[in-house]
């Protein structure tokens, strides 16, 4: 539709396109989406270090955020590019998280196995990223966007993060608090870009 | 059953790790702007230990520049800053630490030992169990609702606390044949206690047995035996009603059903019944409720309320010899005795006048008297019922003297006691 492509060829144009209705319905529905699971994620993470014990929830603790192999927080450019450039990032990030989660979850079965509400959250997340990821997309497509970008590999993330946390408990635990974290940060910028999406410009 | 299981390796993947992601992947190394990229080993990784005993742990740090010192690294555990006493450079690029007499574990996933480079940055981590290994698990009690499926509680061992993860495995089997098999549903009836739906067999025993694994070891329970019929309980009787007996003020009748889902089988039933007052929390108890389904309490206060329990006990299913288990107290039921027509202290009096007879002591008597004049005396319609009909009687007169006050002397009291026979 020439509207949609236009707002997609001019990036300053985002937030006075007038949207067809189905469309702007679409977009505020998977809106309000990512904002719920943002609030989902940042209970995740509370529980998670809590669990993890001292030093994982003290204010101070910091360790060192490598990146997860194939996938990597949101750049400092990232507000910079044009809405459907970070809406495909914020897609394909979606997209990686849900088996790093699993991966996630199965360590913590082994480290808290009485500890079910964890379980369950980090259960719950990867669904939820799949589930969030594809109303991304299918806003995606509904602006016309071709999804261009590289997408990470989900079973080589796996793998990898597979085979860090056999390398020791502790390096375990921080590899889910990274991953925990990314999924909180990826969520609240999924939920800025759409938010720029509506009519009114950002939240 | 994730416990027991010895750690990480287990889960590795089928082929070796890539070492590329690994090093991507290894936070034991934290890139520092202009100070090239350390990274440490601790050594032990991950020990199990018992309550009290000794650590020696090294961290060793490597990195760009060649020649990494371990001057200025220092040791938190749980994120608390160990006291530098505890460390000694063993060489300039390994510091080591010696815990003594360890505590249990903070938490299930371990404790964190951590080496920080100076700048307080993390170098490495390892974590550590230390425990207790499980005690045998003891007390097993098993009862079975209604011959369907059997439930099993226990204890486990002295204390309990063994500050590591520490998984219960229920086992059963036939005992004269059979394989062992393991019961999946756990922690229906508390923490330590599990469920086995069906495909349980009567007449004939099963041993059942509790297995406690945990990193330091393993324990196992006592062998109970026991057949599913002399352990049946059921649901508690329902229709529970209590009523008020004519105008006796001190009286509650209690009518229930028998459990519906025994009705096929042959057995025995006891009953228990249980009251307290409204606003009490002691309960009395009226034991050997046999094979009835009514009962009367008899002394209570007038003008209360009350609220009434009754539990079954299905003894001696199919013959079984065992003493069976009382099922669940079913759900409270009120009622109130009627309110005393004698004015007294406090309105609505408890207690009796003089002469009248009174509640729970003279009742007893009365009862006893009643005995021995059937056993001794000609006086076979004798009868409490004869008894409360009279009081009942009494209480009538009572009402009608009052309200028609001064009709009747006081004198003639004595001839109105009771029906004539």
């Amino acid at each position: 539709m020439t509207q949609r492509e236009g707002s997609l060829e001019a990036p300053q144009a985002d937030s006075s396109v007038s949207l067809l209705p189905h469309l702007e319905a679409k977009i505020r529905q998977t809106h309000s989406l990512a904002h719920l699971l943002t609030k989902y994620a940042e209970q995740l993470l509370q529980e998670y270090v809590q669990l993890q014990g001292d030093p994982f929830g003290l204010p101070g603790f910091s360790p060192p955020r490598l990146p997860v192999a194939g996938l990597s927080a949101p750049a400092p450019s990232h507000a910079g590019l044009p809405v459907h450039e970070r809406l495909r990032l914020d897609a394909a990030a979606l997209a990686a998280l849900p088996p790093l989660l699993d991966v996630v979850r199965r360590r913590q079965a082994e480290l808290n196995p009485r500890a079910p509400r964890l379980l369950r959250r980090l259960e719950d997340a990867a669904r939820q990223a799949r589930a969030l990821g594809a109303a991304v997309e299918a806003v995606l497509a509904a602006l016309g966007a071709v999804n261009r970008g590289p997408r990470a590999e989900p079973p080589a993330a796996a793998a990898a993060a597979a085979a860090a946390a056999a390398s020791g408990v502790f390096p375990a635990k921080v590899l889910g608090l990274r991953v925990c974290g990314l999924y909180r940060e990826w969520l609240s910028r999924t939920e800025g870009d759409l938010g720029q999406l509506l009519p009114g410009g950002p939240a | 059953m994730p416990a027991g299981r010895r750690g990480p390796a287990a889960q590795s993947a089928r082929r070796p790790p890539p070492l590329l992601p690994l090093l991507l992947l290894c936070v034991l190394g934290a890139p520092r702007a202009g100070s090239g990229a350390h990274t440490a080993v601790i050594s032990p990784q991950d020990p199990t230990l018992l309550i009290g005993s000794s650590l020696q742990a090294t961290c060793s740090v490597h990195g760009d520049p060649p020649g990494a010192t371990a001057e200025g690294l220092y040791w938190t555990l749980n994120g608390r800053r160990l006291p530098p006493e505890l460390s000694r450079v063993l060489n300039t690029s390994t510091l080591a630490l010696a815990l003594a007499n360890l505590n249990g574990s903070r938490q299930q996933s371990g404790d964190n030992l951590v080496c920080h480079a100076r700048d307080g940055s993390i170098l490495a981590g390892s974590c550590l169990y230390v425990g207790l290994p499980p005690e045998k698990p003891f007390n097993i009690s098993c009862w079975s609702k209604n011959m369907k499926d059997l439930t099993c509680r226990w204890t486990p061992g002295a204390h309990g606390e063994t500050f590591l993860h520490t998984n219960y495995s229920l086992k059963y089997k036939l005992r004269w044949y059979g394989q062992d098999n393991t019961c999946e549903e756990y922690h229906t009836v508390g923490p330590h206690s599990c469920h086995i739906p069906k495909d349980l067999a009567l007449f004939t025993p099963y041993e059942i047995w509790v297995e406690a694994t945990n990193r330091l070891g393993s324990a196992r329970s006592d062998v109970l035996t026991l057949d599913i019929l002399d352990v049946v309980t059921t649901d508690p009787p329902p229709d529970v009603h209590v009523s008020r007996v004519g105008g006796l003020e001190d009286q509650l009748s209690v009518r229930w059903v028998s459990p519906p889902a025994l009705k096929d089988f042959l057995f025995q039933a006891k009953y228990q019944i249980r009251y307290r007052v409204e606003d009490s929390v002691d309960w009395k108890v009226v034991d050997d409720v046999s094979n009835q389904t009514s009962c009367r309490l008899a002394g209570l206060k007038p003008g209360t309320v009350y609220f009434v329990q009754v539990r079954c006990n299905p003894f001696g299913i199919y013959g079984s010899k065992k003493a069976g288990i009382w099922s669940e107290w079913s759900h409270p039921t009120a009622a109130s005795t009627p309110r005393s027509e004698r004015p007294g202290p406090g309105g609505g009096a408890c207690e009796p006048r003089g002469g009248e007879p009174s509640s729970g002591p003279v009742r007893r008597e009365l009862k006893q008297f009643l005995g021995w004049l059937k056993k001794h005396a000609y006086c076979s319609n004798l009868s409490f019922r004869l008894y409360d009909q009279w009081r009942a009687w009494m209480q009538k007169s009572h009402k009608t003297r009052n309200q028609d006050e001064g009709i009747l002397p006081s004198g003639r009291r004595g001839t109105a006691r009771g029906p004539a026979r």
